[in-house]
């Protein structure tokens, strides 16, 4: 009959071994799974700068690091390529209030990196996180919260409150038509073919004639 | 304190309390910046710099401490002289050198990028000699006498060697983020949930042994079991961290499973140590202060890690929670509890010993600090609990914008800064206690060593 200690001993260690066998079958998946191809020179140079700046320490990303930033790491899903551009050459103009990101004075091709880093690090297969919220719904009616709601106030601002890189929609309405202001949704390239807008054509129809609406009414 | 080379201990410590006043400064600053959105000092001290500073200062005070207490403790069990006296005078200036150079470097963006880790390969590698150069001279310390290593030495040593086995993970750069994190998990957790678990069961159980008068077959059956228990669970629940960065689904099982269990051998510390404290009334001098500090501190390791981690660590929470302030509650009362607390209890019941006031009891001002400094931290731990939970459910639940919740939670914030002001108080207080006690009496003033006692039968 083994004493407790022995088997104590004995578990302890197997445990470390059970250990470190999961962590090597871990690190097999892990190229499928954070689809390691795509780790394209580019991408590791965004890793690169991304530690160079030590962006860590305010933001979280997978979860980990600093709580005084928003995670990013779906950022590239829910912003897009040229919302993320435009921010990382001059955060400040997409923020105008609140908490403030540095402006690090990015040259284009490291913002390219950045970038490129980001749009990797959102096909990561996170096993669902961070999880749809479930209040999501209540953002989606009313053309106001769908404003809200695709972050349109980063660029633009309504009353007073909103971002200055775009021009102020408190009375669109009065300027413009709804047909016209849909098409600046499906296309900000039609009217103006160096726009920084992102489109929005991939929301629902409802949501965009909801929106549509809201600000055709801004008078 | 029986052997000269002790002394050593001395410089370690207060060397550890100027960075723990410095940890704390610029904690402060940190969170001055969750309550001002516009921050006159973004150009020059950013919050992710404060925030690097802050987490390193805790990281080096609190090894500086514990490596302070292991040569003492050594010294005293091995009943030997320490290896080398210049050694260890050396580590000490190769780490404390290491350490402000990596803080400086932040101010200049001179960083790894990697939250704990920030400090720059080179300064790594000069950690790296420093921890190499404390091995030796604590391992040559032991193996001078065979017949006197004893259990809680050798636990001593054993955490000793882990930690810095792990800390080498945390060195590559590694271009798969994944990876990365999951390496540098091997830093982090297997650091406070394995190695500075070792560390801190080995020291208290020696501490018990001096203070109370227990028996120590009857302490060291106990380290025992604890530590086997905690490397046991703490290092599979290391899964607790892989569910979401890109590892595989069976993590959750592993991780929820194994990690659920940590707080078991938490709690067996905390009954142990309670149960053998009481022992010491019946002795005729009793540190009340220090035994104060080291049961407070099994109690705050118990709460902050182990009720705390165990609230957000099944993964159906955890999906929730995950990268919030409630992840920030934790870590504060965790590493408070279980390390600042007992590096604190520690500096009690050695500093004494080498000032020759070995009847030390604990003064006004000492208990005055300890009032103080639990009190502010369990306001500061609780506001952001409370701020966690409220982000939780604005943020991730109902799916408000990160930046507009964070508004919503300023009063949360204004009462954490509020806190940690006062906790600079009792840390002011403390510093002023531990520097007096660190001062050598004049030969004619020093009371005399008392024996060791042992706790009459009963
Ligand atoms: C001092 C803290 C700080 C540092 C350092 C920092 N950020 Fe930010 N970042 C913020 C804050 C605060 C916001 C929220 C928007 C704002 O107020 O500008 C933000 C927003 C962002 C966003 C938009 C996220 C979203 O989905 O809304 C991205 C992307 C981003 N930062 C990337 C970076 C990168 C890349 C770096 C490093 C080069 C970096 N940040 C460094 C504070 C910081
Ligand atoms: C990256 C910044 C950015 C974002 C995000 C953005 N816009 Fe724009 N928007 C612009 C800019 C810049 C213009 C000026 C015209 C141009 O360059 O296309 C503009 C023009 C407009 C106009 C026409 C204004 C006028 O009368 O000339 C409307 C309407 C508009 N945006 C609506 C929206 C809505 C609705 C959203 C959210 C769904 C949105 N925008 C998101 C940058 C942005
Ligand atoms: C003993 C001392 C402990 C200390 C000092 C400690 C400290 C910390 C710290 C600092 C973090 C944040 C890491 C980061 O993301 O930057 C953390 C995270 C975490 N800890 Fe602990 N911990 C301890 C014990 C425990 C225990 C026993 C458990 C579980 C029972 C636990 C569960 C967790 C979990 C689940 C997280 C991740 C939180 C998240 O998802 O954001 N911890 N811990
Ligand atoms: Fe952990």
């Amino acid at each position: 009959m083994p004493s407790t200690r022995t088997i104590l001993w004995a578990a302890t260690l197997l445990s470390a071994l059970a250990f470190l066998g999961m962590t090597v079958d871990s690190l097999r998946k892990l190229g499928a799974r954070t689809h390691e191809e795509r780790l394209s020179a580019e991408v590791i140079e965004g890793k690169r700068l991304w530690q160079h700046y030590d962006c860590n320490d305010c933001h979280t990303i997978l979860g980990i690091g600093g709580y005084y930033a928003p995670d990013v790491t779906k950022s590239y899903a829910i912003r897009g390529d040229a919302w993320l551009r435009q921010f990382l050459k001059e955060p400040a103009k997409m923020y105008p209030a609140g908490r403030q990101m540095p402006n690090f004075h990015l040259a284009d091709e490291q913002v390219g990196s950045l970038v490129a880093y980001l749009e990797w690090v959102s096909e990561v297969d996170t096993n669902g996180w961070p999880p749809a919220p479930e209040g999501v719904a209540r953002a989606e009616s009313g053309g106001a919260k769908v404003f809200l709601a695709q972050h349109c106030n980063t660029c633009h601002s309504i009353q007073g409150s909103g971002g200055t890189l775009a021009p102020d929609l408190s009375h669109e309405g009065s300027r413009q038509t709804k047909e016209w202001i849909l098409a600046q949704l499906n296309d900000p390239r039609s009217h103006k073919p160096d726009s920084i807008m992102p489109s929005f054509k991939q929301l629902p129809e409802a949501a965009k004639q909801e929106l549509a609406d809201y600000l055709a009414g801004l008078k | 304190m029986r052997y000269k080379s002790q002394i050593v201990a001395r410089e370690y410590f207060l060397a550890a309390l100027l960075l723990f006043f410095l940890q704390v400064v610029f904690g402060i600053l940190s969170s001055v910046k969750y309550v001002w959105d516009t921050d006159p000092l973004l150009a020059i001290l950013p919050f992710n710099v404060a925030r690097a500073i802050h987490i390193n200062l805790l990281v080096f005070w609190l090894l500086l401490a514990l490596m302070g207490a292991t040569y003492y403790m050594v010294a005293e069990e091995i009943e030997t002289e320490i290896y080398s006296v210049k050694l260890a005078r050396l580590q000490l200036g190769i780490l404390l050198a290491s350490g402000v150079a990596a803080i400086v470097g932040y101010l200049f963006q001179w960083s790894f990028g990697l939250p704990f880790l920030e400090q720059p390969t080179v300064i790594k590698l000069a950690i790296v000699v420093g921890v190499l150069v404390f091995l030796a001279n604590v391992g040559l310390t032991m193996f001078t006498n065979h017949q006197t290593l004893t259990r809680t030495t050798a636990t001593l040593l054993g955490g000793m060697v882990m930690l810095a086995v792990m800390f080498l993970f945390g060195i590559p750069f590694m271009s798969n983020l994944s990876t990365q994190y999951y390496f540098w998990w091997w830093v982090i957790h297997l650091w406070v949930e394995g190695a500075w678990e070792l560390i801190a069961a080995s020291l208290v159980g020696w501490a018990l042994i001096k203070l109370t008068g227990v028996p120590r077959q009857r302490i060291e059956g106990w380290v025992f079991a604890e530590v086997c228990l905690v490397l046991l669970t703490g290092i599979i629940g290391t899964g607790h961290h892989y569910y979401w960065i890109g590892t595989p689904h069976y993590w959750l099982w592993w991780g929820a499973i194994f990690s659920a269990a940590e707080p078991i051998p938490i709690m067996m510390m905390l009954v142990d140590t309670v149960r053998h404290m009481l022992k010491a009334r019946r002795l005729a001098t009793v540190n009340t202060l220090g035994l104060a500090w080291l049961g407070a501190s099994a109690f705050v390791h118990f709460m902050g890690a182990g009720v705390w981690g165990f609230g957000q660590t099944l993964p159906q929470i955890n999906r929730w929670t995950h990268g919030t302030q409630i992840t920030a509650s934790h870590g504060h009362f965790a590493f408070w509890g279980a390390y600042g607390m007992l590096a604190i209890a520690l500096m009690y019941i050695i500093l004494p010993e080498i000032g020759g006031h070995p009847t030390e009891k604990g003064t006004k001002l000492g208990f005055a600090s300890f009032v103080t400094l639990n009190f502010s931290m369990i306001f500061l731990v609780m506001s952001l609990l409370i701020a966690g939970i409220v982000q939780v459910y604005l943020q991730r639940i109902m799916g408000m914008d990160f930046l507009e919740v964070q508004n919503q939670l300023r009063l949360w914030f204004e009462v954490r800064l509020v806190s940690g002001c006062i906790f600079l108080i009792g840390t002011v207080l403390l510093l002023w206690d531990l520097f007096r006690l660190a001062r050598t009496l004049p030969a004619g003033e020093r009371a005399p060593e008392p024996q060791p006692e042992t706790v009459p039968a009963a």
